[in-house]
């Protein structure tokens, strides 16, 4: 196999690499997980992961999706392996989103809200696009979906969160 | 929604209205309705966008008993697979095993907020440590390095912010000091152990390096 560029892979570039993007990362991984100290673990996991595999990433601009899509997996992984409980979503209604604190914006409030409360199958695509720009084909090929799944999926949870932005919901696709 | 085509629009603006395809956009310049959708839908992204890039400190931090335990799961996976290695290989390095430690928590550099005594006693007691810290602690962890449970902090210093590491159990004959995957440091005798200190950028001063020093009982 061809070496990766020292630039890419050498230690102290890729350190500094990773702890410029774990703030995004963390984020997003809260976002899968909606609880921060699970979405901690994948971070950890996901840097030790990136670490041992830094060879594979042969362009620096690509560190982004590559992280994003080891946290998707090891978010994946983790509850498969430690077979943790779901979030139940009647519960996160009832304590009023324990996993975000509330801050003056009552609007962006709410639809962080209404966000958390998205199914596991709505937020998960609608996370990665919107927050990790993954394209609707990218997201297919790692939620192993056909495209037009993904799109159903990413219409109907945007549909859900229109009536939190005071728009009329649309009428729903088969 | 009044055509097959309105509906095969409405999909593709509700799904992702920044990735349309060319028949969706050609409708759109004859379809005021659609257009209308799309416009809204745009608008909803923007905020759906600052939704989703929240602060870090909303999401709630775990109750510190619970998280240190989610730490140590991960650790503890690393040091198995760091005890299979040492079982076979000659014991590495000091300097770099401590690197490869503060490697793997890379998220201690982002704390802000100043640790009580009662948190920093915590720890230190659980690796049975003193250490009386002058200078504000951000981070502190017991961490299995090495077979033993050890104090890792992260400290607020004039020089930016240090990782501490007290090795009480590792015995080193003198200073020395160390570059090791992009940290620059030092491992310094102190008491019956050891002492790591380790920065981001430049190797930590003299002074700063027996302030540390002096705190340890």
């Amino acid at each position: 196999m061809k070496p990766a560029p020292r630039g890419t892979t050498g230690a102290a570039p890729f350190t500094r690499l990773l702890e410029m993007l774990r703030p995004d990362l963390l984020r997003f991984a809260c976002w899968l997980a909606r609880d921060r100290s699970v979405a901690e673990d994948v971070v950890q996991e996901t840097l030790i992961r990136a670490w041992k595999s830094r060879e594979e990433l042969k362009d620096p601009a690509a560190a982004r999706p590559w992280l994003f899509t080891i946290a998707r997996r090891e978010h994946a992984r983790l509850y498969e392996r430690k077979r943790l409980p779901t979030v139940d979503v009647d519960s996160v209604e009832a304590l009023g989103d324990p996993a975000l604190a509330s801050e003056g914006d009552a609007a962006l409030h709410d639809l962080r809200g209404a966000i958390m409360q998205l199914p596991d199958e709505y937020r998960e695509p609608l996370v990665m696009q919107v927050l990790g720009g993954f394209s609707t084909a990218e997201i297919a090929g790692e939620l192993g979906l056909t495209q037009a799944a993904v799109l159903t999926r990413l219409f109907r949870a945007r549909n859900r969160l229109r009536t939190i932005y005071g728009l009329e919901p649309a009428e729903d696709v088969e | 929604m009044s055509t097959p085509d309105c509906r095969h629009a409405r999909l593709h603006i509700g799904a992702a209205p920044h990735e349309l395809p060319a028949e969706v956009t050609s409708h759109l310049a004859g379809c005021a309705e659609c257009r209308r959708f799309h416009d809204e839908t745009v608008s909803l992204d923007a905020r759906l966008r600052s939704a989703l890039e929240v602060p870090l400190s909303r999401f709630r931090q775990p109750p510190p008993r619970t998280r240190r335990f989610a730490l140590a799961a991960s650790v503890v996976l690393a040091l198995l697979v760091a005890g299979g290695a040492w079982l076979l290989n000659p014991r590495p390095a000091l300097a770099g095993d401590v690197a490869s430690h503060v490697i793997h928590e890379a998220g201690s550099w982002d704390k802000q907020q100043v640790l009580s005594g009662a948190d920093i006693d915590a720890v230190l007691h659980q690796a049975g440590v003193k250490y009386d810290s002058s200078m504000p602690v951000i981070y502190a962890m017991a961490c299995p390095f090495r077979g033993r449970q050890v104090p890792h902090l992260v400290v607020q210093t004039a020089e930016g912010p240090m990782t501490v590491m007290l090795l009480m159990h590792e015995k080193i004959a003198a200073r020395s000091e160390f570059s090791e995957h992009g940290f620059r440091g030092v491992l310094l005798p102190a008491g019956d152990g050891a002492v790591a200190v380790l920065s981001r950028g430049a190797a930590p001063s003299e002074s700063l390096q027996r302030e540390i020093v002096a705190g340890i009982n």
